[in-house]
Parts: C-alpha cells; sequence; structure tokens
C-alpha cells in the first residue's frame, strides 16, 4: 500500500502514555506546591481539633441555639465537637474540595480547550497520536493530579488522628471520605474537561465547571430553608458527597457511584464529540 | 530534478480531490483539486485568507472537509499510520512555551516510536538551535527552527509546510531550503504554502495560485514568472523625460518622479532596458518579493480564472 519510494522504515506507534508522563512531567512543579498548602492546611485543621474540643460544650449549646438547617449546611449534623463533625464543617464540606475544583478545574480546561486555544494541540496532533488518546491521557492526568492532592489532604489526617485525637475515625472512614471528595473534585473536572473537549472553548468549559459547582453547592447550602431547593437537592453532588456523610456512614453508594455516573459519560461524549470536529 | 518522478500505484501522496470546506456562511475553500507528487515541490500561493491553512489544515486532518477530500498517502491523516509519514510545520508556531527544546524534540520522537537522535542533533547543528533553551525564551526564528526539526527529523515521505521559512534569516531561510530539496532528493512529496516569490521561485517545481478559496492558476514557476508584472524602480542620474517610456511593450504604467520612476512591466523588461540603456541608469531596484502583491492584483484585475 505504500505509494512512495521511501528510504523510512516503518515505524511501530508509540506506546501509549507518552502524553500522560508528559503531562505530568510538566506539572511535577505546580503539584508541589498545591501538596505543601493542602497538606498544611490538613494539618493546621486537624492540629487544632484537640483545643476545640477542650471547649466542646460551649461550641455545641452554640449550634443548638442557630436556626435548624444551618449545622446541615456546614455538614455538621452531627454536632461541631465530634472528629467528623468537626471535620466536615471545618475542612471536607468547604475548603478542601473547593481548593481540589479550583485545582482540577484549572487543568481539565487546559487538557484540550486550553492547548487548543495556545495552539500547541495541533502541534502535538501531528504526530501520530490520535485525538481520543490525547483526550483520555489528558483527562486521566487530571485524575492522577487529584488523586494526589487528596491523598496528601485526607493522609495529613488520617496519619496524624492519633496526635489530632481524631481517632474515633478509623482508617476505613478517611479512605472513604477520601475517594468521596476525590470524585467530587473529578465530577466537576470532567465536566469542565467535556465541554472544553466538545466545544474547544476555553471559557465556556471554566464556566460549565465551576458554574455548576457553585450552583449545586448553592442548592445544597439553602435545601434546608428553601423547600423549593429541598425538592432539587437529589440533584446536587454536594448532597451526594455530604448527606450522609462518609465521615459518619463510611462508604456510601452516593457518594461514590453517583459521581461515576456523571464522569464516565462525560469523558466519553466530550472525547467522541472532540474526535470528530474541527479544530479551532 | 525538478521533474514530477511517476507514483508506484498512481496515487498522488498528497491528493486532494473536490476539496470544499464552509465555516458557516464562508467558503474557505472551493472544490480545489490539488495533486502533488513524490520528489515533488508544490508552492502554494495566495493573499492571506484565500485559504492556503485552511487546505493544509484539512491535509492534516485539523479540520473536516464540508465535501471531496483531502487524500494523504493513499488514504488521509486520520490514519495514523500515514500521519507518521508526515512532517508538519504550522503557520503560527506554537510550541509548549515551558518545555526545553530538547525535551519537546524528545517527547515527540517518543510519540513516533523512536527517532534517531543523530538525525536530530545534525538538524539542531544545522540549524544552530540551542535545545538547552526553553521554547518560552526563544526567539520566534528559533521557535521556528524547533518546529522545522520536529518536522524533518524522522526523515517523512511528505512535508506540509504552512510558510515555514517566516521569521528566519536568510541565511536559515536558505538553510531550510536546502533541507527540503534534500527531502524531494529522497522523494519526498512538499506542499509549501508562501508569499515570497524569490523563495518559491528558488524552490517550487509547480505552483498553484488560490484566491477567495479558489485555484485560479496552476502552472510550473517558469511559465508563472514569464506572465507575472514586476514592480521596478530605476533611478536616473538626471531629471527624467516624462514621456520616456512611453510606447514600451511590456510597461503597464510608469510614474515619474524626479530623477526615480516607478515602472510596472508585465512579462519580460527587456524592451525597458533597451529604451533606457543609454539613458544614465544609475540603480535598477526590484520590488517584486511580494507576490501576494503581483499575483493578487493581476488576477482581481483581469477578474480571476473563475
Amino acid at each position: 500500500m505504500t505509494t512512495t519510494a521511501t528510504t523510512t522504515a516503518r515505524r511501530a506507534p508509540a506506546a501509549p502514555g507518552g502524553v500522560l508522563r508528559q503531562m505530568l512531567r510538566e506539572r511535577v512543579r505546580s503539584l508541589l506546591w498545591w501538596s505543601i498548602a493542602v497538606g498544611a492546611l490538613a494539618a493546621i485543621t486537624g492540629g487544632s481539633y484537640p483545643t476545640v474540643k477542650e471547649f466542646g460544650s460551649g461550641f455545641d449549646e452554640m449550634m443548638e441555639q442557630m436556626p435548624e438547617g444551618v449545622s446541615e449546611m456546614l455538614g455538621a449534623s452531627s454536632g461541631l465537637v465530634t472528629p467528623d463533625g468537626y471535620l466536615n464543617s471545618q475542612f471536607y464540606s468547604n475548603i478542601f474540595p473547593i481548593l481540589l475544583l479550583v485545582f482540577g478545574i484549572m487543568v481539565a480546561a487546559w487538557t484540550v480547550a486550553g492547548a487548543e486555544r495556545e495552539g500547541t494541540l495541533e502541534p502535538l496532533l501531528a504526530n501520530p497520536v490520535s485525538r481520543t488518546r490525547v483526550a483520555l491521557e489528558r483527562f486521566a492526568g487530571v485524575a492522577v493530579l487529584l488523586a494526589v492532592l487528596t491523598l496528601v489532604g485526607t493522609g495529613v489526617l488520617a496519619a496524624l488522628r492519633g496526635p489530632f485525637e481524631l481517632d474515633p475515625l478509623g482508617l476505613n472512614v478517611f479512605a472513604a471520605v477520601g475517594v468521596a471528595t476525590f470524585l467530587l473534585a473529578l465530577l466537576f473536572a470532567s465536566l469542565t474537561f467535556a465541554v472544553g473537549a466538545a466545544t474547544g472553548s476555553k471559557g465556556a468549559a471554566i464556566a460549565v465547571g465551576a458554574g455548576l459547582a457553585a450552583a449545586t453547592y448553592v442548592v445544597f447550602a439553602l435545601s434546608a430553608f428553601v423547600d423549593f431547593f429541598d425538592d432539587l437537592r437529589w440533584t446536587s453532588p454536594w448532597h451526594w458527597f455530604l448527606e450522609p456523610s462518609p465521615l459518619t456512614d463510611g462508604w456510601t453508594p452516593a457518594s461514590t457511584l453517583l459521581p461515576l455516573a456523571v464522569i464516565v459519560p462525560a469523558v466519553v461524549i466530550g472525547t467522541a464529540v472532540f474526535a470528530r470536529r474541527d479544530l479551532r | 530534478m525538478t521533474t514530477t518522478r511517476p507514483v508506484d500505484d498512481g496515487t498522488p501522496p498528497i491528493d486532494i480531490r473536490r476539496l470544499t470546506k464552509r465555516f458557516g456562511p464562508l467558503t474557505a475553500v472551493d472544490t480545489l483539486d490539488l495533486t502533488v507528487g513524490s520528489g515533488e515541490i508544490y508552492g502554494l500561493l495566495g493573499p492571506n485568507g484565500a485559504g492556503k491553512s485552511t487546505t493544509i489544515r484539512a491535509l492534516m486532518g485539523f479540520v473536516n472537509a464540508t465535501s471531496g477530500t483531502a487524500g494523504l498517502l493513499g488514504g488521509t491523516a486520520r490514519d495514523l499510520r500515514l500521519r507518521s509519514r508526515v512532517g508538519y510545520v504550522g503557520g503560527d508556531v506554537v510550541l509548549d512555551r515551558g518545555l526545553r527544546a530538547q525535551h519537546l524534540l524528545n517527547w515527540y520522537a517518543d510519540l513516533r516510536g523512536g527517532v534517531d537522535p543523530d538525525a536530530v542533533d545534525a538538524l539542531c547543528r544545522r540549524l544552530s538551535l540551542d535545545t538547552d533553551r526553553k521554547i518560552g525564551e526563544l526567539s520566534t526564528g528559533n521557535r521556528k527552527k524547533v518546529a522545522i526539526v520536529q518536522a524533518f527529523m524522522h526523515r517523512p515521505d511528505v512535508l506540509v509546510l504552512d510558510e515555514p521559512t517566516v521569521g528566519l534569516d536568510p541565511l536559515l531561510q536558505r538553510e531550510v531550503l536546502n533541507l527540503v530539496r534534500e527531502r524531494r532528493a529522497d522523494g519526498c512529496a512538499v506542499l509549501f504554502s508562501s508569499h515570497l516569490l524569490p523563495e518559491v521561485e528558488d524552490i517550487a517545481d509547480r505552483v498553484g495560485i488560490l484566491r477567495e478559496g479558489v485555484l485560479v492558476r496552476e502552472d510550473t514557476i517558469a511559465s508563472l514568472r514569464e506572465e507575472a508584472r514586476q514592480r521596478l524602480e530605476l533611478r536616473f542620474s538626471d531629471d527624467v523625460a516624462p514621456d520616456l517610456l512611453d510606447g514600451v511593450d511590456g510597461v503597464a504604467s510608469a510614474e515619474v518622479d524626479g530623477h526615480t520612476v516607478h515602472v510596472v512591466v508585465d512579462g519580460s523588461v527587456a524592451p525597458l532596458l533597451r529604451r533606457v540603456a543609454d539613458r544614465g541608469v544609475d540603480r535598477i531596484v526590484s520590488h517584486d518579493e511580494d507576490l501576494e502583491d503581483i499575483f493578487f492584483d493581476y488576477y482581481q484585475a483581469d477578474g480571476g480564472a473563475r
């Protein structure tokens, strides 16, 4: 089938993973800084728990005076001074997933749409690598980076749960909440990735990813007060993640299976559209 | 060495047939037929927005044809085995800025399943490319060199080059043209877009001129050159009589300005030179580097070949 007099030997297609490895290599340094920040945040949060526990009864009295729903909004329906209530209200229902989301959405928006906009995608695709492979390896890269950050944040708490007096919580519970947090962040990252891959617009990708993360957070946070949101809360990944919380109940289907039911189709559809559309 | 080499089974390595590409209401390329044979360099010319880049991007599989086909090595660029035999330099070279040039070249070589490192080194030496620097820190010209090295390093059977010498100094332009010629000698088919006349004249075996997505003219460079208008500036030692160039064959227009005459010549300049031979011409400056000017005017004036 060769049509030309050629001096070149037939080249074997490259082993898969080259796009992923390169993406990770480029991000080692920034991952290190993010890991330090997340690890420090986890250590400060966990390290403050013994003090909080000392003032324990005071906090819980305060909580009882709050309107119904506030504690739920804080992810602390089991109280602020229990280990699970404390970690939910101070870490897992807000600052930690939000940090992961900022990082995950940023990287996911770059994978296809951002690279397309900066102009690096076209030369890459002049190599014998398929668009499907580029998209999937780069999404895998987002997953790996998010997994590392989640592992650092949760790992610090799990490893130091003795000195932090969080030891009523077992390793199994930390594993469950870690996986659930990872999947929550990966869910919004996958929507960002999918919109970027399908449209080539980095702006649209970030708008959809961050917009949905914010909107569904509002639905969850206000569902205790507003009937309208209460009817909608089943649609919120934050609700899947926090009601019931894996810190209290361990592995829950809602926090693991429901995110996957969004992530898998989003990645498949985004990649399929990307494989066929015009590059911008 | 400028003739087209016959192709084994009759399918040219680049075989574009009735290619049409529309972006919404805009027709960027309109039923384009274009082939490049093995061992042939095809110069694709035309003003910005004429459809050169769209043609090339369709050939590389970056955009889908609205209708027609952009055939490459008997298939299309979607076939990875065929794409592995193609080298590509894009119009706006943007490579990952955070990477060292060496690192990017290694990465791309890895994606190609390995490339002879000696070939890469030799290319970098010929283009005097410092591969230790980050791409983001390189000048435009040096970035272009990285793009050229990655396009040539695997000794491709097809080269698709979108204005590959823009941003390079003349010495390096010549070196790049030499590289292209060497690939041609190996039987490589080269599609080369440009708007620089001397360069295309120098290197292309055949030339196609695109205007508004239509191939208005396709010919050998020699016959195009005969028809091309040339813009000359003649500087005389004395003031020039306004009617000096009246009635000279081939002079399309002449504008006298003191010691200087701006002339546009159709075809040969011989009659013009005969007329001015003994009138004290100090200097003749040619302004025909820009094919865009010459051919665009030319085809606009006569309404094109549609």
